[in-house]
């Protein structure tokens, strides 16, 4: 059918990162169906694609969650490449979880080698105020550190859920229209480009 | 028109033929059986495919290499589209002891399984001969994919694209081995093309070593057979059979090892991951054994929330012990709402905690009806209590009673003995105060919704019934304890046993006290808000009570005055305005003083209270009582207040013929009480009615009056009779002294001595009436003087002849008398001098001077006794 995209919307490619079980799924599938997913099953990497309207525009967003658990950490450099924008998710409940973000932050700035990359620090499952462990304080000053929103979500109760996909894509949107000005831009994805000018 | 199914997506995104694929999307159909199927790539698989839900199914991925839609196809919408894509990738075998980070099926489904096995292995060889170990560079199929779309690098593929392969696999190959590998590719081709004899030309050593080989391969398993028999490979095969047995064993011991671990992580991963709902039953008992039943209730609502809907059966059994445990908590709770005395706060938390943990009961009805008969249980206790006082009472009195004979009630009606009736009625007012109001809160708080309970449709009358219910057996125990002659005789005679009640001199002390405390009762249900049916119930008895009261009271202060006539000392207050009484007026008076204040303090005064405090709820009706009250007080008053007044009367007339000595002075002082009472008392008496609020009828005023005049009259009359009928009795013995004829002839010179006497008798009265009260004097010597005149007239009507002589002695006589009585004589009295002097025949001229003379000298002569008798 479709074969790759002949496309009237912009494409928004959003990359969800996080430790595993911190609630990338959960958030992803209530963004996307409204649905809270109770059980824990571990993701490889799940693909979602929609249709929606970003500020009167239509828009396509493309979520990709990737796994959280370690056992996939190897694949991941390969999944980085591909994403426009990302939302680095811990979970409040979990101080790991929160040390971990540091660790993605790194290894995705040192695949896009960007510094600007569109980019959310998130911490979920703020519904569990209860068993928090990871103070507003202490994840906002590391999101300030990296200049980088923060905002607390929860995939159980949808608090924020759509905030931070929203505000990602329009920083995604943002940045886009930056590089089309600057059309001799600076060209990161220099891999790409030099392919293609090795093949015609 | 039903739109057709659209997959927006895919989890996980990649995988080997055989990956189980969550798929979502929108319109995926209304049930399972809408499913066409779905197709991956090439491969259509309708099979293996879990409908879920309109927007998830679960499929298994087909056999198939490379990035390609997913699409889904139901009965109603057709062919749907797709917005992600699915990339398979070649099965590579995961054996069971090498890591995979995915879920690997281990049965297998295709048949193709087995042959991609083998055509992967064939797959190692590069077709250009080269080394492919050193291309560490290698391009993401992704980005072959974006540049080639629709082709592959497969070499047995049909859309085999050259380029793909050698950018998959030459990235870093350089342009001289390129070229040599196209030489090589080039040679094998031609190899291909030049057949069969040039094959075996060019291979002629080889096939000629090869045939060698067969022939020495035969030779060898000629001599074989020879040696070995017919079956060369039993031995083998044995062996062979042995090793894989061997080799079973071994490997079967690592399986289950693998297997127990598994399962032991499994377990521990669950445990860890649902060590909520496993420790939940401890949790929950420690909770309450803190009384923390609001987290137990939080848990249980959370673990049913998340375990509820799954059949694993450890979670059901789980589920289960937490269930029982609810049940036992259920029924403590409900056991504790219902165990009295509680308090309302502490209930409705109660109700609260069994209402959120769905319990079966109805807590709050019961709650109520718990009260309800916890009340009644109280009160029951109560009166039990009390009437076992009062046997008790009995008992030591009748102990007592052994040592001193004859005073068996002794201890019963002593007056600073409280009887156990007022302690019942304080006890039983201070149970519905204490109790009551609990059991009203919570049926309001029930009926309102605040507790959010349904409320189900009979209770509203039930507890409508209940509340009226207590009010009634409230009061009727309580007419029961004080005024058992308001009870039914029919009916609540038998059901409430009528108390004995102690003495009324008793009951007058406390009576007034049993109102307060009723009233107080009362005052804290209308605060309640009530219906007015249920204070309706309060206020009748109320009513009777204070009609009670009242009679006891009145009858109590009538008794008092009965007995104060046995207190008479017969002192005479010498006062200012009224002199000559005793203080037995002042008594009474005080008596009744006390007596309005009493009421005023207890009966009346509250009155005005309750008027306003009913207004709101039923003025009307209350007012109505009032005056039905106001009816009933009167006819009480009536009789009282004439018996009040009445009694001296009696009193004093026995008084009267018990006297000893001075009894006349006795008479005078009761005289002077009389009009006393009647001028000053009872007006005083009236105006204390009045000022507290109690109108007397005036008819009673009249009754009254017309009492004391009566008995004043009466002892006038008596004090007439023994002073005047001796003084007059002696007129006519004195006249005919000394056998005086009216019919002289001694000329007269001064007055005859029984009219002297007739003076001076007078005289004494008016001194002994004076000794007493300068008052009394007015109606006393009146009375005197025209019995004296009447008997005067009758005297001289007797007369049958007068001699001249005669003619002027009567005319002195009478004149002198008629002249000094002057200030105290009736008209009547008058009249009588009169018509006594018309019997007299007339005077003649000379006489009239001398009798003037007589008269004149008279006058100077009795200048004292006729200033004695001189009103001044
Ligand atoms: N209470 C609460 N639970 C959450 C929330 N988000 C996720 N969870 C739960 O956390 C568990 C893990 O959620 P997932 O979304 O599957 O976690 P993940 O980040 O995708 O994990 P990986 O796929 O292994 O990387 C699930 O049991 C969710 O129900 C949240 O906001 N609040
Ligand atoms: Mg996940």
């Amino acid at each position: 059918m479709s074969k790759k995209p002949t496309v009237q919307p912009a494409l928004h490619k959003v990359i969800m990162v996080g430790s595993g079980g911190v609630g990338k799924s959960a958030l992803t599938l209530q963004f996307m169906y409204d649905e809270f997913v109770e059980d824990y099953e571990p993701t490889k990497a799940d693909s979602y694609r929609k249709k929606i309207l970003l500020d009167g525009e239509d828009v396509q967003i493309d979520i990709l969650d990737t796994a959280g658990q370690e056992d996939y950490a190897a694949i991941r450099d390969h999944y980085f490449r591909s994403g426009e924008g990302f939302l680095c998710i811990f979970s409040i409940t979990e101080d790991e979880s929160f040390q971990a973000t540091q660790e993605f932050r790194e290894q995705i700035l040192r695949v896009k080698n960007d510094e600007n990359i569109p980019f959310l620090l998130v911490g979920n499952k703020c519904d569990l105020e209860d068993k928090r462990k990871v103070s507003f304080q202490e994840a906002s000053e590391r999101a300030r550190q990296w200049g980088v929103p923060y905002v607390e979500t929860s995939a159980k109760t949808r608090e924020h859920v759509d905030k931070v996909f929203f505000d990602l894509m329009r920083e995604i949107r943002a940045r886009k229209m930056e590089e089309n000005k600057a059309n001799n831009g600076r060209g990161k994805d220099r891999k790409k480009k030099s392919i293609k000018c090795v093949i015609l | 028109m039903v739109p057709p199914p659209v997959v927006t997506g895919l989890s996980p995104n990649d995988g080997p033929p055989g990956t189980r694929i969550t798929i979502r999307g929108e319109n995926f159909g209304t049930k399972a059986t809408d499913l066409v199927g779905n197709l991956m790539r090439i491969n259509q698989f309708k099979s293996n495919t879990e409908w879920k839900s309109p927007s998830k199914i679960i499929a298994i991925s087909g056999p198939g290499k490379g990035l390609g839609d997913v699409i889904v196809s139901t009965k109603v919408g057709g062919v749907g589209t797709c917005n992600v894509k699915f990339k398979g990738y070649k099965n590579e075998n995961i054996g069971p002891m090498k890591d995979s980070a995915v879920w690997v099926e281990e049965t297998s489904f295709y048949p193709w399984d087995r042959h991609s096995l083998s055509s992967s292995s064939f797959q190692q060889d590069d077709p250009l001969g080269l080394s492919v170990e050193g291309t560490e560079r290698k391009l993401s199929e992704d980005d072959l994919n974006e540049k080639f779309p629709s082709a592959s690098g497969d070499i047995t593929s049909e859309n085999f694209s050259a380029c793909w392969f050698l950018l998959e696999n030459h990235l870093a190959t350089s342009f001289n081995d390129l070229q040599a590998g196209l030489l090589h590719l080039k040679r094998k081709v031609e190899g291909q093309k030049e057949g069969h004899l040039s094959f075996l030309k060019t291979n002629v050593g080889a096939v000629m070593d090869q045939v060698d080989t067969l022939i020495l391969l035969k030779e060898k398993y000629g001599s074989d057979l020879d040696e070995f028999g017919s079956e060369p490979t039993l031995k083998l095969e044995k062996a062979i059979k042995e090793s894989e047995r061997e080799a079973r064993k071994l490997y079967d011991d690592v399986l289950t090892r693998r297997d127990r671990a598994e399962k032991t992580r499994n377990a521990l991963n669950v445990l860890s991951r649902f060590k909520f709902l496993f420790c939940l039953p401890c949790s929950i008992d420690r909770n309450i054994k803190k009384g923390d039943y609001d987290i137990v209730i939080n848990d249980y609502m959370r673990v049913k929330n998340l375990f509820l809907k799954r059949d694993i059966p450890v979670f059901k059994m789980a589920l289960n012990e937490i269930e029982r445990c609810i049940v036992g908590i259920k029924k403590q709770l409900h056991v504790k709402l219902v165990k009295m005395p509680i308090h309302v706060d502490e209930q409705k938390r109660l109700i609260r905690y069994l209402i959120n943990l769905d319990s079966s009961f109805e807590p709050a009805w019961d709650a109520i009806n718990g009260h309800a008969d916890y009340l009644h249980s109280r009160m029951k206790q109560c009166y039990e209590e009390h009437k076992a006082a009062i046997v008790e009472d009995l008992n030591k009195s009748k102990n007592s009673n052994l040592s001193s004979k004859y005073s068996k009630f002794a201890a019963m009606h002593d007056t600073n003995h409280c009887p156990q009736n007022v302690f019942y009625v304080e006890e039983m007012c201070d149970i519905i105060s204490e109790l009551f109001p609990d059991i009203w809160k919570l049926g309001q708080s029930y009926f309102t919704g605040e507790l959010h309970v349904k409320v189900e449709p009979g209770h509203k009358t039930a507890f409508k019934h209940t509340v009226l219910n207590i009010m009634e057996v409230f009061c009727k125990r309580l007419r029961a304890a004080i005024i058992p002659h308001s009870l039914d005789r029919n009916t609540d005679r038998n059901t409430y046993e009528a108390w004995t009640l102690p003495d009324i001199d008793v009951m007058a002390v406390y009576l007034p006290d049993c109102l307060r405390y009723v009233r107080l009762s009362y005052a804290i249900l209308v605060k309640l808000d009530l219906p007015s049916d249920a204070l309706d119930i309060v206020l009748a008895f109320i009513s009777d009570l204070r009609i009670h009261c009242m009679c006891v009271l009145f009858k109590k202060t009538t008794d008092n005055i009965k007995r104060l006539s046995k207190q008479e000392k017969w002192k005479v207050e010498v006062s200012g305005s009224h002199n000559g009484i005793t203080d037995l007026p002042l008594n009474f008076e005080n008596a009744v003083q006390d007596l309005i204040q009493v009421i005023a303090e207890s009966v009346l005064k509250s009155e005005a209270r309750e008027g306003p405090l009913g207004e709101s709820t039923s003025s009307k009706r209350i007012r109505q009582t009032g005056s039905s009250d106001d009816d009933d007080d009167d006819e009480i008053r009536s009789p009282i207040v004439s018996q009040l007044i009445g009694t001296p009367s009696f009193v004093y007339r026995s008084r009267t013929h018990n006297q000893k000595p001075a009894w006349e002075h006795r008479l005078l002082m009761t005289l002077a009480n009389c009009q006393y009472t009647m001028n000053a008392v009872l007006k005083n008496i009236v105006e204390a009615f009045s000022k507290n609020g109690y109108n007397i009828s005036p008819n009673i005023i009249r009754k009254s009056r017309t009492d004391l005049e009566n008995l004043e009259r009466s002892i006038l009359e008596s004090y007439l009779e023994q002073k005047s009928d001796p003084l007059v009795g002696t007129i006519e013995p004195s006249m005919y002294l000394g056998r005086f004829d009216w019919d002289t002839n001694i000329t007269p010179t001064d007055l005859r001595p029984y009219a002297k006497e007739c003076i001076n008798n007078l005289i004494h009265v008016h001194f002994e009436v004076n000794s007493i009260s300068s008052k009394l004097v007015d109606s006393v010597l009146p009375q005197v003087v025209q019995t004296i005149a009447e008997e005067l007239y009758r005297l001289m009507s007797c007369v049958q002849k007068f001699s001249t002589a005669g003619i002027q002695q009567a005319h002195v006589d009478i004149s002198a008398l008629q002249e000094f009585f002057q200030g105290y004589s009736t008209p009547k009295a008058k009249d009588h001098f009169k018509e006594a002097m018309e019997l007299i025949p007339p005077l003649k001229q000379p006489d009239l001077t001398i009798v003037e003379d007589i008269l004149q000298k008279c006058r100077t002569k009795m200048r004292l006794q006729v200033l004695c008798l001189q009103k001044s």
